[in-house]
């Protein structure tokens, strides 16, 4: 596949360079610190409440758990931001990598379906057993979701073409 | 401070650990003392941490001595292959005393399947590791090399123990094998911030509406992460033993992740998680406990940032 010539233009300007080829603290590494912290943070709580809304520790009052969407949200934003440097960084890498797009539909979904879960589920004007049972199905999609977002980040680094432009991986 | 040295330093732990909890262990079976049952828990699960440094600091201490002519390499991998094989149930003795000592903390008495198998994995830990530091002494000590080796439980021993090359080997020879791993170690990362780093974010003040003693109940969650994670770095490490070695972000990790449990244990011993457990929704924990909590949600984020570092950092140790 013919890797399109506007790729190697992005990878030369200076700060996508510098993001690759840095020794600053703040270089590559920081920034794929800072993906791993938002993953965390969006995918630890997420991750307890779809377990909570599937029946374990039935002691945790759901309406409060609704403070840790501010947690995740945060998270997100953070990931937003870090992974376009990490894309700037190898543009090339990523986008001749169908993977890549794979992540960011899951991503997607992932979004959605957590929004969901805020709107529907934590829509505090029901009782308990209400928020259960339209929370199951949808607590499984998000453990399934987020479990294909981090398997698709991660085979991200075993299935690359390209690592910069016109150098394979 | 070097490698030779932490091994040294670090490697009677495993042996005589397992011996004095297993010891503990009999003991609280045969007279039926609470207190006993509940200091061998606690040494397992000192042990089974303290053996995660020894073993892998054994690496670099072959190493400093492999050229030396009067050290044999056979002799080495032997003591490595048997470390390989007491390591597993070392940890695995250590989880059976968590799940053991999570049931006690909820007055649950002990469950019988449970007592059972940490009584077989102890004492297998305790020949097994017997055997690696015996096994470990004879690289240095002539003298105590002897016709003993050939003897049949010795044979039976080294039947069952891994060839430390091929076990590497196994580890990375198919790098989607490599890429599960690594997913799943993400897996049990997440699994350990949402559950623990949350319970260490309420009692910091974070969401206060939800009850401690609630929350605590899906810290076993993070726990099972804990040994994924365990398990998987363990299994990496024997992938590339030279690599982690020489990196010093892995062996800030490694401190890092010691410290983070040792604060654990000390969260749930010290009283401070019995100060938490009767407040309800809304309250504030004491000081003690969010200190605890802090140092905790510090030090687990503090493994994430040095586990990415891994890779950049690469020889950072001098070999």
């Amino acid at each position: 596949m013919a890797v399109p010539l506007f790729l190697n233009a992005l990878e030369q300007t200076g700060f996508s360079t510098w993001l690759r080829e840095s020794e600053s603290v703040f270089g590559f590494y920081f920034i794929l610190v800072v993906h791993t912290i938002g993953l965390a943070l969006v995918v630890g709580p997420n991750a307890a409440i779809d377990l909570r809304l599937l029946g374990l520790a039935p002691d945790i009052p759901l309406p409060p758990l609704k403070n840790w969407f501010n947690l995740m949200w945060l998270g997100l934003a953070i990931n937003a931001v870090s992974g376009v440097f990490l894309v700037l960084a190898y543009p090339s890498k990523a986008f001749t990598n169908p993977d890549f797009y794979l992540k960011l539909t899951l991503i997607g979904f992932a979004i959605w379906n957590l929004q969901r879960i805020k709107r529907q589920v934590f829509d505090l004007t029901q009782g308990e057993d209400a928020m259960l049972a339209k929370g199951r199905m949808l607590a499984v999609w998000s453990l399934l979701l987020w479990a294909g977002v981090i398997t698709a980040g991660r085979l991200l680094a075993y299935t690359c073409s390209y690592l910069v432009y016109g150098v394979p991986c | 401070m070097d490698f030779p040295h932490l091994h040294l330093l670090l490697n009677h732990f495993p042996i005589i650990g397992t011996m004095v909890g297993a010891g503990l262990f009999l003991t609280s079976l045969v007279v039926r003392t609470e207190d006993v049952r509940l200091s061998s828990l606690i040494v397992f699960i000192a042990v089974a941490l303290l053996a995660i440094p020894t073993f892998i600091t054994g690496v670099g201490a072959q190493e400093k001595i492999v050229a030396d002519p009067g050290i044999s390499n056979d002799l080495i991998q032997r003591h490595e292959g048997a470390a390989e094989l007491a390591i597993w149930f070392m940890e695995v003795t250590g989880a059976l005393a968590v799940v053991a000592l999570w049931q006690c903390a909820r007055r649950v008495p002990p469950a019988p399947w449970n007592t059972l198998a940490i009584l077989v994995f102890s004492l297998l830990t305790v020949v097994l590791m017997a055997r690696t530091g015996n096994t470990g002494g004879e690289i240095r000590h002539s003298e105590i090399r002897s016709a003993e080796e050939n003897t049949a439980p010795y044979a039976a021993l080294a039947y069952f123990e891994p060839s430390p090359a091929k076990f590497t080997r196994l580890m990375i020879v198919n790098k989607w094998w490599w890429a599960f791993m690594m997913d799943m170690h993400f897996f049990g990362l997440v699994l350990l911030i949402g559950t623990i780093g949350m319970l260490n974010l309420r009692v910091l003040g974070f969401a206060k509406q939800v009850p401690i003693a609630a929350l605590n109940k899906l810290v076993p969650w993070g726990l099972a992460g804990f040994g994924m994670n365990v398990t998987t770095g363990l299994l990496a490490f024997v992938g590339m033993p030279t690599f982690y070695t020489h990196d010093l972000a892995f062996v800030l990790k490694i401190a890092a992740i010691l410290l983070a449990a040792a604060a654990m244990v000390v969260f749930y011993l010290s009283g401070a998680f019995r100060d938490c457990e009767a407040l309800g929704a809304g309250k504030d924990a004491p000081l003690r406990a969010k200190l605890i909590a802090g140092t905790s949600l510090v030090l687990w984020f503090a493994v994430i940032v040095l586990g990415r570092y891994i890779q950049p950092l690469q020889d950072s140790i001098a070999r």
